[in-house]
């Protein structure tokens, strides 16, 4: 009975001491040679790409492995800057409504047939057709005859023109200074007229073909993924990669236990091994971190009590304190005090509100609310966000707010927030799709979008006037200034708590080298080569 | 005492299952209610200056601090109270639903019976857990919630138990006798029926109390249990599982108060089951 004791005891020791991390795989060290081609690169996802449809793909995973197998005309560069793609080069007309591109002439399909002027119509006229219910046809409905041709009023977009093999034109209704960046979307990526003939609408997703660097190989469901190199890629000597090959089913945890016995290339760092990983020398040169055009926020609607009034919503963002938020992420990221982050072209500072419980208590009290509410905060119900809403609680409970939460699930979460009078307080993030501050300040605080993203109703016809002044400008200086001049509007009404806009992160196994993270978009792997 | 109590030498066993049950479960109820004097800190409270990960137990922090910078000490005392309140309160929602039925049920016999019986194996077809995560969706959130959605599907054992019980007490001759002397039928139930049954319902409800600590930990493991931020075991060992490698303690003090508080309920059953036992043999 004693020995029993003893050694439940000692097994109890043991196992409350925290276990050593375990190394990185080893691999060659870090050089300057030159890319070497050859080998594969393995990957891990928890599940299926939803698609590998360009016209259908909304996420990142169905973006990162669509971006492999297909080209747009232009994109981005490690940046944010467009550089051609398919396009040789492009003119905008003075007035801006026509935009022309010259084609390359050495791209083929990977069948072997040559990509000319008239793919780039296919592929977008099929974006638009309403069969496809396509979520990017949006973007493109800018575009003369559009409209007609999604109605099923016209056979074809007659705005999009093809003079020549080489040569595309689009005609625009109005001036659209962010057209060029749609077209960097996969919803505009070149795909293969004759296998989608071949295979039909629905089975492309099955059965993709394009231009792109790397060819489509098989794909079962559950269980891996697997693109080959395509030897005829218009870039030559790109890729580098032989293959790369996806093992599906496999949970961010058990994915970084892979990483560490050398089975995939790349992981994620699970949140709880964070503060061990970044001190270790041994893993540091392996993490891969960037700023991303992302703000997490609460938004606090506008069009519901007690937020219904600025000094309340003031309130709630003099109470939070940011600096705590990002000590539980870790430290991945930057404190928001706007809308914007700082990445955006057109950022520019904004007076934000510094963590002051005082002056929060006594906004409350200019409100008639010194003995303070209770409201419920909609969150997702994952561990990060329960992480944050709690710190909050605390905050909040500080200035005499109760704050009861809601856990739910994502698609639960946008759906909620949607309808107006149902959700007091929200934990939401966004990322923008284009690097343009119209894609947060237009998309999420114009009274226009109280039906589709605008979920605070925050409704104020003087930032409206300056976000529509803006919206068309071609030149960058006068349109970034009327963007900010909006923003400090927004936040002097502080719709939102801008809490952080959190990095991309990723670590990678020592073998991989050339491998980037992109502020906006999932990353390229061309350009990735392997070392041994 | 005992000995006399159940007139036979050999209730040893039996009597030091009882204590040593008796002996966890009072040590954690008097850490429930004596919460407070335990622990300095605000259970819900962030008490480091700034969060760099969880803090080892050592230092100002008995068990270190969890994934939020709060004191574990401080939560596991205060999810005690949680614990005991919900298992307690699942436990006195069955008993409560499980006697009434059983008592009916088995006292008058007939339709009453076999409809009564209908529900409850109505409610035994029923997968229990998707059922509970189902209401705990459903239903508001709230402290009281978890207990009696726990409670209203686990009454069924304590009604089966107690018709079974009441069949043959009824047939007894003291029951003849008492509606004989026209007693009426609320009074023979409660007068004469119930203390028949009590033993055997106090054994269940020890082993009721842990089914749902069990339970109550199961469903906020899932995120389902009592709302954030008040502290519960399931919860605390479901926010440890991926710093288990990091953090043992965090997964490792919730762990051993659930096992503790379940075995103690467990022993103070089977205990109170042999005790039974002798005495009727």
């Amino acid at each position: 009975m004693r020995r029993l004791a003893g050694v439940l005891a000692a097994s109890l020791l043991a196992a409350a001491c925290a276990v050593p991390l375990d190394p990185p795989p080893s691999g060659p060290p870090d050089g300057d040679g030159p890319p070497h081609p050859g080998g594969v690169l393995r990957l891990a996802a928890g599940e299926d790409p939803r698609t590998l449809d360009p016209a259908r793909g909304y996420d990142t995973v169905s973006w990162s492995f669509e971006q492999m197998l297909f080209n747009t005309l232009v994109n981005y560069d490690d940046g944010t800057n467009i550089v051609p793609e398919l396009a040789a080069s492009w003119t905008t007309s003075t007035d801006g409504r026509l935009v022309s591109f010259t084609l390359r002439r050495d791209v083929r399909f990977t069948s072997g047939r040559p990509f000319t002027a008239a793919d780039v119509k296919y592929s977008l006229e099929r974006l638009l057709k309403p069969s496809i219910h396509s979520q990017g046809a949006e973007f493109f409905t800018g575009i003369e005859g559009a409209t007609d041709y999604a109605a099923g009023r016209a056979g074809e977009v007659r705005g999009i023109r093809t003079a020549a093999p080489d040569r595309v034109e689009f005609a625009l209704t109005t001036v659209d200074p962010l057209f060029l960046h749609k077209l960097t979307m996969p919803f505009a990526a070149v795909v293969d007229r004759e296998a989608v003939d071949r295979v039909g609408d629905e089975d492309f997703a099955r059965h993709p073909a394009g231009t792109g660097a790397f060819v489509f190989g098989e794909w079962v469901y559950g269980q891996r993924l697997r693109l080959t190199r395509n030897p005829d890629y218009f870039r030559s000597g790109l890729p580098y990669l032989d293959a790369i090959e996806l093992t599906i089913g496999v949970s961010p945890q058990l994915g970084w236990l892979k990483y560490q016995r050398g089975e995939i290339d790349l992981a994620g760092v699970p949140s709880a091994e964070f503060q061990r990983v970044l001190a270790d020398d041994r893993y540091r040169p392996l993490i891969l971190s960037r700023t991303t055009l992302r703000t997490q926020y609460l938004g606090l609607n506008c069009a519901l009590a007690p937020f219904d009034r600025v000094p309340v919503r003031q309130a709630m963002n003099l109470a939070i304190d940011k600096q705590r938020l990002l000590e539980l992420i870790d430290g991945e990221g930057v404190i928001a005090n706007g809308i914007l982050p700082p990445d955006m072209p057109g950022y520019e500072p904004v007076p934000g509100y510094a963590h002051d419980p005082a002056l929060a208590r006594e906004r409350l009290r200019e409100a008639g609310l010194e003995h303070g509410f209770a409201i419920t905060l909609w969150a997702t119900r994952d561990e990060g966000s329960m992480r944050l809403a709690q710190s909050m609680q605390q905050d909040l409970s500080q200035i005499g707010v109760t704050m009861a939460l809601k856990p739910v699930d994502f698609p639960a979460l946008i759906e909620a927030v949607r309808h107006p009078g149902v959700v007091q307080l929200f934990l939401l993030g966004w990322e923008a799709d284009f690097p343009d501050p119209s894609n947060f300040l237009t998309v999420l605080l114009h009274s226009r979008s109280r039906d589709t993203n605008n979920n605070t109703f925050y409704s104020n016809p003087e930032v409206d006037h300056l976000l529509d002044e803006a919206e068309p400008l071609l030149d960058l200086r006068r349109r970034f200034a009327l963007f900010h001049e909006a923003e400090v509007l927004i936040m002097r009404d502080a719709p939102w708590v801008p809490l952080f806009h959190p990095a991309g992160s990723a670590v990678r196994h020592p073998r991989v080298r050339g491998y980037e993270l992109h502020p906006l978009r999932p990353s390229r792997v061309e350009r990735v080569w392997v070392a041994w | 005492m005992a000995d006399e109590l159940t007139g036979l030498g050999a209730s040893r066993p039996s009597r030091r299952l009882l204590a040593a049950g008796a002996v966890l479960v009072g040590v954690l109820g008097l850490a429930a209610l004596a919460a407070p004097w335990l622990t300095p800190y605000d259970p819900d409270a962030i008490v480091v200056a700034s969060y760099h990960g969880p803090l080892a137990p050592g230092g100002g922090h008995l068990l270190g601090t969890d994934t939020l910078g709060r004191d574990v000490w401080a939560r596991l005392v205060y999810g005690a109270r949680t614990s005991l309140f919900v298992g307690g309160l699942a436990m006195a929602a069955s008993l409560a639903i499980g006697m009434t039925a059983g008592l009916v049920a088995g006292y008058f016999g007939g339709v009453t019976d076999a409809a009564l019986m209908w529900v409850v194996d109505l409610v035994l077809t029923m997968p229990s857990l998707l059922l509970l995560i189902v209401l705990a969706t459903v239903l508001p959130p709230s402290l009281l919630t978890i207990p009696l959605v726990i409670g209203a599907i686990g009454w069924t054992t304590f009604a089966r138990t107690v018709r079974g019980e009441v069949l043959s007490l009824r047939e007894r001759d003291y029951i003849s006798a008492a509606r004989a002397l026209g007693a009426s039928d609320p009074r023979i139930i409660l007068r004469h029926l119930l203390p028949g049954v009590l033993p055997g319902v106090v054994v269940l409800a020890a082993l009721g109390m842990s089914g749902a600590i069990v339970v109550d930990a199961g469903l906020s493991y899932l995120g389902l249990g009592v709302p954030l931020p008040t502290p519960s075991w399931g919860r605390m060992v479901s926010d440890a599982q991926t710093y288990i490698a990091v953090a043992p303690w965090l997964l490792l003090a919730p762990g051993v108060a659930i096992a503790l508080a379940v075995i103690g309920f467990n022993l103070i059953g089977y205990g109170l089951i042999d005790l039974i036992g002798r005495r009727n043999a």
